[in-house]
């Protein structure tokens, strides 16, 4: 690599290599798999070739390749695997895209989605563009993550306030249509989901926060059946967070983006103070918060009625009728899949979404989907990787937050589609239709390539007397 | 903070290990039991894409095919459709049943696992079929059913004059079914359309006629069995030993006084040779009062017993489809014993069950489990499935059921044999012999309408075949109308004539 040829002649100091072409190999075969999967749709809607290919492939690969060549110069000691690997998920995610949207139109079989426009797959291919832009965005904006510490209370405030206007708002301008939830902002035929930045914002305000407190934070109060407590005084922003996730409960209907803040809260603090208290603790205050919102709302009761009695009214009028289908769908899948574009993914409503990962197994079968499970575990591994090698606490704080984010979220959307917890509808990272939460996933990672580029940058070298000294090394 | 860190890693790993333990859990699993699920659409309508199996008649006379998919008009080939056709029409409407859009009934019901695909015998083959780029295919069904014995069953029920009636032939040896009609019946041709629509208003104008076309009288309705009921009050009586033979004699006063001081009369108020026939003799005239005596010996309570044994009162048959059951009424009094003896009481009886009272008969008092599933063959010709023939029952012992095929015999052979001219020599001349029951049920259901027609029967009866239950309602006695029903089937099955 350059960066060791460009060392004068004998001084072979090891370099953490920036692996950059291990990276443009992997998104070569990332890119490879996806045109493959594209080209799958087509011959399994309709025994050719999808018309799309050469425009899609193209404007997919170049957008990779920008965001290639961006980490290049901006991060190029960044991990190697983590864009890959995003690239890989969000090109799945326009193929099945495509590959719902087509069922019942341009005379292919299936039902056609009512809430799929025909425009779905190049509005996801921009959205992806926007995304991976906000990727380059951060990377370039951001040369070290220690300068977000600086506006902690800021982003705090910006996390809130986004996180409140869609409550603000009437139902007509912020519900999800067919949904009940109040999240998004919607204009003209524009939407936005506020709370998929929340998320980034808060969770800056977090590590900023508890890397300040994490001393107050980690002290002990009374020990009560061998673990310490801390003191009640500084239950104080714990009690905040659980009642701000309460709050997006109740106003929004909006069960699983509460939990999943609440766990992200929780679980940074639990870096930040190592004490298990904590965690007991924010575990016990959500057990009881969703116990008692599940008897005083009905919304939130009926998900846990629909978890545990899915079959009890077969029809498409029970409440159940969403999660019965996605079921059906992955049994009807079984193990190989009906293969893309030979599956029945239509019946599920707003498949699109929050069911996408049932689409996935419907067509991929459980070896596809276990592959892709495995893909987004990649992901978090390769996040928290990245929080291990960090150096600076807060930068450490920010990626084990964001990593543990990435597992939570698709452990609520996939384990409530396949009935493993009750359901609450959140997005699947980079698969599900939409641009706020591509968007914010990008960005996302591009924090997370960030601090790994930085924990992997070599430190300075200094500037060494040729032959006065020799580099010793045994072995 | 890395310690910490580990322990978060070790809670990703646990969060993704429960969604991988619980994906295989619901497609690996539970796959196969969620996509076979009643009402999910998928399967439902992915036999619509994929070529559904062919059923087919292959008992004598076969095979011939009586239900297959073929590609719908105006379907392309990249994107075919495939659409349900009945070669055999009406005539194997109570057996194929029909298959459509929204639901199916008959064998395409019964046998929907295998006709779509899915079962899960066939996973292997649809495994090797999509590796290898086949389309998918589902099995063939193959049945016992005799195309020679249904067609002669359809058609002489056809040209009956119009009668609701039902029959039901069987192989007394196995219980296989040979042939099972109804009148009236339906084209399933007509409800096979891919247009949702048109369906509903085919079907609704079908479930509104008043004549019940899809009703499957040959096992899904009830009627009173007359006469016929005799075969089970005779095998009971044999058997309790409350009656010791064929030549023992019994009373057949004219009339019998009941305990509750009813008369009971013989047809036609005809005494029965002067009040002290032998059994045989009471049955081949087929006197009521001679085994309304034999019924009240017996008790009602044991009467019910062995019409247990014969298959009576049994909500739970199924050949595959479920059949209604025929009912003896539990009773203990004896004038309402009487009058059950000799069918005229509560007794209702499907033309399925008299069949197998013939057959147990027949078959040296085994009742076999009558079944329509002949073998299951897969696309690649391998079998996967076949019916082995089972004893429901012992209804009787071969001694008693060989008395009982003595005054069988008599019925048809005897020239003052009620069946003698229908059944008999005159109609089917010396080479073949029948034995059989004459029943003529008094229809007060029907009010002002002729009795019901019911014959019972197997021949030949010195090595039976086949076994015949018919009944036509409001067809009169059972004699004129239902036994030259049964003697057509018989001859077309036997090649006879």
């Amino acid at each position: 690599m350059t960066t060791i040829t460009s060392q004068p002649a004998g001084a072979a100091v090891p370099l953490p290599r920036g692996r950059r072409r291990t990276e443009l190999l992997m998104l070569a075969f990332a890119v490879g798999v996806v045109l493959f999967a594209y080209a799958n749709v087509g011959f399994g809607l309709n025994g050719k070739l999808p018309s799309g290919l050469v425009e899609y492939g193209l404007a997919f690969a170049v957008i990779i390749g920008i965001a290639h060549l961006a980490v290049r110069r901006f991060a190029p000691w960044a991990d190697p695997l983590m864009l890959p690997l995003a690239a890989l998920l969000n090109g799945l995610g326009i193929v099945m895209i495509y590959r719902l949207q087509q069922s019942g139109r341009n005379g292919n079989p299936g039902n056609q989605i009512s809430t799929l426009s025909s425009s779905a797959t190049a509005m996801q291919v921009l959205y992806s563009a926007l995304g991976v832009a906000a990727f380059i965005a951060v990377l370039v904006f951001i040369r070290e993550v220690r300068v977000l510490q600086r506006y902690t209370y800021t982003l705090g405030a910006a996390g809130l306030i986004l996180l409140a206007i869609p409550a603000m708002l009437p139902s007509s301008m912020s519900e999800v249509p067919g949904t009940g939830a109040k999240i998004q902002i919607a204009v003209g035929g524009f939407s936005v989901q506020p709370e998929q930045f929340a998320e980034l914002a808060l969770a800056v305000f977090f590590a900023g926060y508890l890397v300040a407190k994490r001393d107050v934070l980690s002290l002990a109060g009374r020990r009560f059946l061998g673990i310490d407590l801390p003191r009640a005084r500084d239950l104080g922003p714990v009690l905040i967070a659980w009642g701000v996730s309460l709050l997006l409960l109740v106003f929004e209907s909006d069960i699983g983006t509460s939990a999943l803040f609440f766990g992200l809260f929780v679980a940074m603090l639990y870096i930040a103070t190592q004490r298990t208290s904590w965690l007991l603790i924010g575990v016990l205050l959500f057990v009881f918060g969703a116990y008692v919102a599940s008897k005083l709302f009905s919304h939130v009761g009926t998900r846990f009625i629909v978890w545990l009695h899915p079959w009890a009214g077969d029809n498409p009028t029970h409440n159940a009728y969403q999660l019965v289908q996605g079921l059906e769908g992955m049994g009807f899948g079984g193990i190989f899949g009906t293969g893309l574009g030979h599956g029945q993914p239509f019946w599920t409503p707003l498949v699109q979404s929050d069911f996408i990962m049932t689409a996935f197994g419907e067509e991929l079968g459980l070896t596809g989907l276990m592959a892709m499970l495995l893909i987004f575990g990649l992901l978090v591994q390769r996040g928290l990787r990245a929080a291990v090698a960090a150096r600076d606490p807060f930068a450490k704080l920010l990626a084990g937050g964001l990593a543990f984010a990435v597992a939570l979220q698709v452990f609520i959307i996939v384990g409530g589609v396949t009935q493993l917890i009750p359901l609450t509808g959140i997005t699947t990272p980079f698969l599900s239709q939409g641009g706020s939460s591509l968007l914010a996933t990008w960005a996302l990672v591009g924090l997370l390539m960030r601090i790994s580029d930085t924990a992997r940058r070599p430190a300075p070298q200094p500037i060494q007397d040729e032959g006065m000294t020799q580099v010793v090394r045994a072995g | 903070m890395n310690r910490a860190l580990f322990r978060l890693s070790l809670a990703c790993l646990a969060m993704f290990v429960l969604l991988l333990i619980n994906v295989n859990y619901v497609q690996a699993f539970e796959g196969n039991s969620l996509a076979d699920r009643p009402g999910n659409a998928r399967t439902f309508n992915q036999q619509f894409q994929y070529q559904r199996g062919s059923i087919i008649a292959a008992g004598t006379g076969g095979p011939v095919t009586i239900a297959e998919s073929r590609p719908a008009p105006g379907s392309t080939s990249g994107n075919t459709t495939y659409q349900r056709y009945y070669p055999g029409g009406p005539a194997y409407a109570p057996i194929t049943g029909f298959d459509s859009i929204y639901g199916s009934t008959g064998i395409e019901e019964a046998y929907q696992k295998y006709l779509a695909g899915t079962a899960s015998s066939l996973t292997v083959h649809n495994l090797i079929s999509l590796l290898t780029g086949k389309p998918k295919q589902g099995a063939t069904v193959y049945l016992t059913v005799s195309p020679k014995a249904q067609q002669a069953a359809y058609q002489a029920l056809l040209s009956d004059g119009g009668h609701e009636a039902g029959v039901v032939a069987l192989n007394p040896s196995t219980g296989a079914i040979l042939a099972m009609a109804s009148y009236p019946s339906f084209n399933p041709n007509r409800l096979t359309t891919l247009d949702g629509t048109k369906f509903v208003k085919i079907d609704n104008e079908l479930l509104r006629d008043p004549a019940q076309p899809l009703l499957n009288r040959a096992i899904n309705q009830t009627y009173p069995p007359g006469s016929s009921f005799k075969v089970i009050t005779g095998s009971a009586g044999f058997s309790t030993g409350k009656v010791a033979g064929p030549t023992a004699t019994v009373a057949a006063p004219q009339p019998l006084k009941l305990p509750n001081g009813n008369l009971l009369n013989n047809d036609g108020d005809e005494t029965c040779f002067g009040g002290h026939p032998q059994v045989i003799q009471a049955f081949l005239l087929s006197c009521n009062t001679a085994f309304a005596n034999i019924g009240m010996k017996v008790g009602g309570p044991a009467l019910r017993t062995y019409a247990n044994r014969f298959g009576w009162n049994d909500a739970n048959l199924t050949i595959p489809m479920l059949v209604s059951p025929s009912v003896v009424p539990p009773i203990t009094d004896p004038s309402y014993t009487a009058m059950t003896s000799i069918g005229q009481f509560d007794d209702q009886v499907t033309p399925l069950q008299e069949a197998m009272d013939a057959a147990a008969i027949a078959n040296h008092g085994t009742l076999m489990r009558p079944y329509l599933l002949q073998q299951v063959q897969a696309p690649d010709l391998s079998i996967i499935g076949s019916t082995q023939p089972t004893v429901l029952s012992q209804a009787v012992s071969p001694q008693v059921a060989s008395d009982m095929q003595q005054m069988m015999i008599q019925v048809t052979q005897n020239p003052a044999g009620t069946a003698y001219a229908t059944a008999g020599p005159p109609a089917v001349g010396t080479s073949l012999v029948i034995a059989g029951k004459t029943g003529t049920a008094e229809n007060t259901v029907s009010g002002a309408g002729l009795d019901d027609a019911v014959f019972t029967c197997f021949a030949p009866a010195s090595d039976p075949k086949i076994a015949v239950g018919v009944i036509v309602k409001g067809g009169g006695f059972g004699a004129d109308a239902a036994a030259p029903i049964a003697v057509k089937i018989i001859e077309a099955y036997l090649g006879v004539h």
